[in-house]
């Protein structure tokens, strides 16, 4: 059984998404456990697709394609997980906060987040602070990605951190901003867990927040 | 993608009927003053001709239709080879080809970034990292080693090139026997005198001087490769306001004069024989007449020589990418990039010079040749310019994307991402964060690193060590390493 799961990994790291799927269902034909299907051939070959992104072997379209790859195995997997959860590094909810319209660098950082194995929730552009708050509330996320471009908006992640304070759910999620202005130096000013200067770097981020 | 080789042609300073007014300016030189030849056997190989030669006065004179004539013998393309065929340069057309130029006396060390003079271990490290570096595609050995005696020079100076690099070695030479020698060692090298003529991977260079003459050394050595017959570059290098007219236009008549008569010579001697069309124009500084490599005239000047070259249907030897600046800095950066740029939009086939120099030519530095690799990699890709079809229009994408969409993972995207930019490796792109937290460095240290980095790891393909034995018990003074 351990035979597909190489190849998985090859094809999904290649991008060759119709082999992928062609292999899964194989797999799934010959009575391999759907997990197993996801943690040893879909997990590594992303994984590699990430080492690869790092190093600058790979670029940002390849790494979606290769997510993309993977996603179509993933789709005919699903079904057969009868109830068990999809296996995820974690859930992120992410949106560009309100009055700001800008959000191809966000949606840029969702893509990168699934494709490292993240369930992202995407709430979008000109999002306010309250639909943050509702969306920690209700989707409990282990991370809430902030998005801004304007140096006029980007005041707004503040107000959004402290809505979370005080309805007592700041504890629970960590925060993490990013956009053209932002720094290290503001994420700390307002209290912010984290910062990532582009979205190729989220992924770690996001790794070593959860790690903590 | 940025291999050597694409089609420039797009910046043409000259109209047509300007570049006949240079030609026929040029033609009237010829005839009412002509070039004074220093060398007895040159002489009469004019006379023999047909030139109108004053052996008195060491002039040669000649008529529009007798140069024409002579000029139409030579061939409109030229195959410099490389030891590896993969780096061979097809010149001719408006094809463009970078490459390096010499020759300097002194180098900046890698390590200690002070000006040393020269050595032959230089030469050697400089053609490896050339050899590694893609948009660089020939190797003009770059600087003269001060640790041999001149009767050495050529022979060890060329085996360090052809030793250490798969592409093409010019050099220029300093004796006769020396010449000899160096073409029986290349000879030995692709197994035969034949072997060699029908894939010359090296070729010479003798200087024609300013203005309007051709001295008793450089004569001498030039009719040697002649009889050799090997490819010939044949360059003089005017300076404007100097030992040519200040005007750029009165540079490139005489310019043109002096580059015709190398040509000249040779297809009288060996028609037929590979040979460049050859220049060096450059300028001086009005305020101190100071010699300058890299004034953006020369490159409006060689850019200007690329369009003849074209009307004359003759390989183009050009010259940019040097600089004035005595460290790679912001000065090597622009001077460099705005000659190179615009001789190679031009479509100078042969565009020496272009990689390692700087203080005007005197020195050269290992992490400049990284740098003008990458300056060379963006010219490259300017000449390529862009591509207009029913796909690059891309208008099934756009309405596939639709409004508020990306093509970030667009399957086009994909598909020419690799192709349709380039890629530098020395500019920094990351976000200031990323920057601070690599150290800060600028594009010289980030050069000096890959520099290094290449130094450590690279070793391009060996000549045979059979043939390195046959050569050592030919030439006694061989230095093999």
């Amino acid at each position: 059984m351990g035979k597909y799961f190489e190849e998985i990994s090859q094809n999904v790291i290649t991008a060759k998404q119709d082999k992928v799927k062609e292999l899964t269902q194989q797999a799934i034909d010959d009575g391999v456990d759907p997990v197993e299907i996801i943690n040893s051939g879909f997990i590594p070959g992303m994984n590699v697709v990430g080492i690869r992104f790092k190093a600058g072997d790979m670029f940002v379209p390849e790494v979606l394609m290769s997510a993309r790859a993977m996603a179509a195995g993933m789709d005919l997997v699903k079904p057969l997980l009868l109830g068990r959860e999809v296996p995820s590094r974690g859930k992120v909810v992410l949106g560009t906060v309100k009055g700001d319209l800008h959000d191809i660098g966000k949606n840029l950082v969702g893509m990168m987040l699934e494709s490292a194995g993240y369930t992202v929730i995407n709430l979008g552009v000109d999002v306010p602070a309250t639909k943050f708050l509702q969306a920690v509330k209700d989707s409990k996320p282990d991370i809430l990605g902030m998005s801004a471009l304007l140096t006029t908006t980007m005041l707004g992640m503040k107000d959004v951190i402290e809505l979370l304070k005080e309805e007592g759910v700041r504890e629970q999620v960590k925060v993490i901003i990013g956009g053209a202005p932002i720094s290290k130096e503001f994420a700390d000013k307002i209290g912010a867990d984290g910062y990532a200067p582009d979205a190729g770097s989220t992924t770690e981020l996001c790794h070593n927040l959860i790690a903590r | 993608m940025n291999k050597g080789g694409i089609e420039g042609g797009s910046y043409q300073p000259l109209t047509q009927s300007e570049i006949r007014m240079l030609h026929k300016a040029s033609m009237k030189v010829f005839e009412e003053v002509g070039m004074e030849v220093h060398d007895k056997r040159a002489l009469e190989i004019f006379a023999n001709a047909g030139a109108d030669v004053d052996f008195g006065a060491k002039r040669v004179r000649a008529s529009e239709s007798w140069i024409m004539n002579i000029v139409s013998k030579a061939p409109s393309e030229v195959t410099l080879c490389g030891r590896d065929e993969k780096n061979d340069l097809v010149l001719g057309g408006k094809r463009v080809y970078l490459g390096t130029g010499g020759t300097a006396l002194n180098v900046l060390d890698l390590e200690s970034g002070q000006r040393r003079p020269s050595v032959l271990a230089d030469v050697r490290n400089t053609a490896r990292l050339v050899d590694a570096l893609e948009n660089i595609h020939f190797f003009v050995l770059p600087v003269y080693p001060s640790d041999l005696q001149k009767q050495n020079v050529d022979v060890n100076r060329f085996f360090a090139g052809l030793s250490n690099t798969t592409k093409h070695v010019m050099g220029g030479v300093y004796t006769k026997e020396g010449v000899r020698k160096v073409v029986r060692m290349a000879e030995t090298i692709m197994g035969g005198r034949e072997a060699l003529r029908k894939r010359p991977i090296i070729s010479m260079i003798t200087n024609i001087m300013s203005p309007l003459k051709m001295d008793a050394t450089y004569t001498d050595l030039m009719l040697t490769v002649i009889e050799e017959g090997l490819p010939l570059a044949t360059p003089p290098a005017p300076i404007a306001g100097a030992t040519s007219p200040v005007t750029l236009a009165g540079t490139i008549v005489q310019l043109n004069v002096e580059a015709l008569s190398g040509l000249l010579l040779a297809q009288i001697v060996n028609p037929g024989m590979p040979t460049l069309y050859s220049a060096v124009p450059t300028t001086a500084d009005m305020r101190t007449m100071g010699f300058l490599f890299s004034a953006v005239e020369n490159g409006i000047m060689n850019a200007a020589v690329a369009q003849l070259a074209q009307y004359y249907n003759l390989p183009l030897y050009a010259t940019a990418g040097v600089s004035e600046s005595k460290i790679p800095d912001v000065q090597s950066g622009y001077e460099k990039m705005s000659t190179s740029m615009l001789a190679a939009l031009a479509g100078a086939n042969y565009i020496h010079d272009a990689a390692g120099l700087i203080e005007s030519g005197l020195s050269v530095a290992y992490e400049q040749y990284v740098l003008d690799d990458e300056i060379n990699g963006m010219v490259l890709r300017a000449v390529r310019g862009l591509e207009v079809t029913e796909e690059t229009l891309s208008l099934d994408v756009i309405k596939r994307v639709g409004p508020g969409g990306n093509y970030v993972a667009d399957d086009q995207t994909y598909q020419y991402m690799r192709t349709e930019f380039f890629l530098p490796r020395v500019a920094d792109r990351s976000p200031y964060a990323v920057w601070e937290k690599n150290g800060m460095i600028d594009g010289r240290e980030k050069a000096r690193q890959i520099a290094r980095d290449i130094l450590a790891k690279h070793s391009p393909a060996p000549v045979d060590w059979a043939v390195i034995e046959t050569l050592k018990s030919e030439i006694p003074e061989l230095i093999t390493e």
